[in-house]
């Protein structure tokens, strides 16, 4: 979920970063703006990174950002956090690495995006294959005692209807569990628009 | 009518309970997607005008001064929402009329460029490149949103088709011709596994297909009409082909 939020926001942050420091704001002056709210968990992230600088109990901003690369789960957002450590450590220009890596971001955006629906293209046939294979199979289990009738304990023994019925639910539970496992496809690769 | 039809499924008090809940839940539904195209409408809109804006502040005009004129020029609720605020805002100065309008809009992209020529005019930085730069990156990221939301359309309504409606007459179709209640078969059991089967297999279809598009909790409205309407399916089409 945190990867998906960071994935979600991270552009929107950048671009901000970028119109904010370009006017001449110093970076924890932006990262002070952003933390005030409207970039969701990287939001969340800035706040408690400047709690802890105000506090007095910090040993300095780039220890803080170091700290928050170690959190950051998305590649995007870890990326943008060591630009802004090497900044503060080897002063080099950030505001042309922003452009830079909005650039490469958004072209990476554009081909996520691609790429799900591309991916969720066979979604609608798989779920139907699979939500139509397993019940037509065990709707035959289960009525085969009855269409069967006595010939059915001829030929594989006496049937225990208990048995037969709790095949019948334990099977439909698992073809629900498969829908669902083909369905988080589009929940697990969502490209965070 | 009505009622002889609901009586035909009283052995099955989930899908009467369901298909009311439904019901109450699908006019829960509405308000989400009237608020999704309003909001959409904006966002679309918002690029255009951010150029418009840009070559005015270009033309050496102040962005007051180019808001009210362009929100005059645009159609539709964006132009209207802003030449509202601003013209409303005599006694409050204009950071409290854009913040105003930026939350009239309830749009986060719309917050998020007014918060933005915020810092920008307390910067004094060059309006005219930044209203430029958000004008194509608000241009790119929409024209994606709409991209997926086209593309992504028609497959959420097959699912829903397939899953919901497709699925449960297919097998009901099959239990009624091989076993029909009326040559004595005891399949009221059976009937109500099922149609069980259906109802939360509709919900995982109809969930998908709502995150597919990317608007899953708008969707949470209508899943209890999908659920009872896959049982109805299943229990109805039983009835009239078994019997």
């Amino acid at each position: 979920m945190r990867k998906l939020d960071e994935k979600k926001e991270i552009l929107y942050v950048i671009r901000t970063l970028d119109v904010l420091m370009s006017s001449g704001v110093g970076l924890e002056a932006a990262l002070h703006t952003i933390g005030k709210g409207g970039y969701g968990i990287i939001s969340s992230d800035f706040s408690s990174l400047m709690k802890k600088l105000s506090s007095g109990k910090s040993r300095g901003l780039e220890f803080e950002v170091k700290a928050l690369m170690n959190k950051a789960e998305s590649e995007g957002y870890r990326r943008l956090l060591n630009t802004m450590y090497t900044n503060l450590t080897q002063n080099t220009d950030l505001i042309e690495t922003l452009r830079k890596q909005g650039k490469r971001m958004e072209e990476d955006r554009n081909e996520s995006v691609n790429k799900y629906i591309e991916e969720l293209g066979g979604v609608p046939e798989t779920l139907l294959s699979i939500g139509m294979i397993g019940p037509i199979i065990l709707a035959i289990v289960g009525l085969v005692p009855q269409i069967l009738g006595d010939g059915a304990e001829a030929i594989i023994g006496s049937i225990d209807q208990g048995l037969i019925n709790s095949i019948v639910n334990g099977g439909l539970m698992f073809t629900l569990i498969g829908m669902m496992l083909i369905g988080l496809k589009a929940h697990t690769k969502d490209p965070g628009l | 009518m009505i009622f002889d039809l609901l009586e035909a499924f009283n052995e099955n008090s989930l899908v009467l309970y369901l298909f009311v809940i439904g019901i109450a839940c699908a006019a829960g539904g509405i308000p989400p997607m009237i608020e999704r195209n309003r909001r959409r409408g904006i966002e679309n809109q918002l690029p255009g005008l951010l150029e418009s804006l840009s070559d005015a502040v270009g033309a050496g005009r102040g962005l007051q001064e180019a808001m009210l004129e362009q929100g005059r020029n645009t159609p539709g609720i964006l132009g209207k929402l802003l030449t509202e605020t601003l013209e409303s805002s005599h006694a409050s100065s204009f950071d409290a009329a854009l913040s105003a309008f930026a939350s009239k809009t309830r749009s986060s992209q719309v917050q998020r460029v007014v918060v933005l020529i915020d810092t920008a005019m307390e910067q004094d930085a060059p309006l005219q490149n930044i209203l430029s730069d958000l004008a194509m990156d608000y241009e790119r990221l929409n024209d994606l949103m709409n991209k997926r939301e086209t593309e992504l359309a028609g497959r959420g309504i097959l699912i829903i088709l397939f899953v919901c409606i497709g699925l449960p007459v297919l097998i009901a179709f099959i239990v009624g011709l091989f076993a029909p209640a009326a040559s004595g078969f005891q399949i009221a059991n059976f009937n109500s596994t099922f149609s069980t089967f259906f109802a939360l297999a509709s919900a995982t279809g109809a969930l998908v297909s709502g995150r597919m598009m990317g608007r899953a909790r708008d969707m949470l409205w209508w899943i209890p009409l999908w659920m009872s309407t896959s049982m109805l399916l299943y229990l109805g089409a039983v009835k009239m082909i078994g019997g």
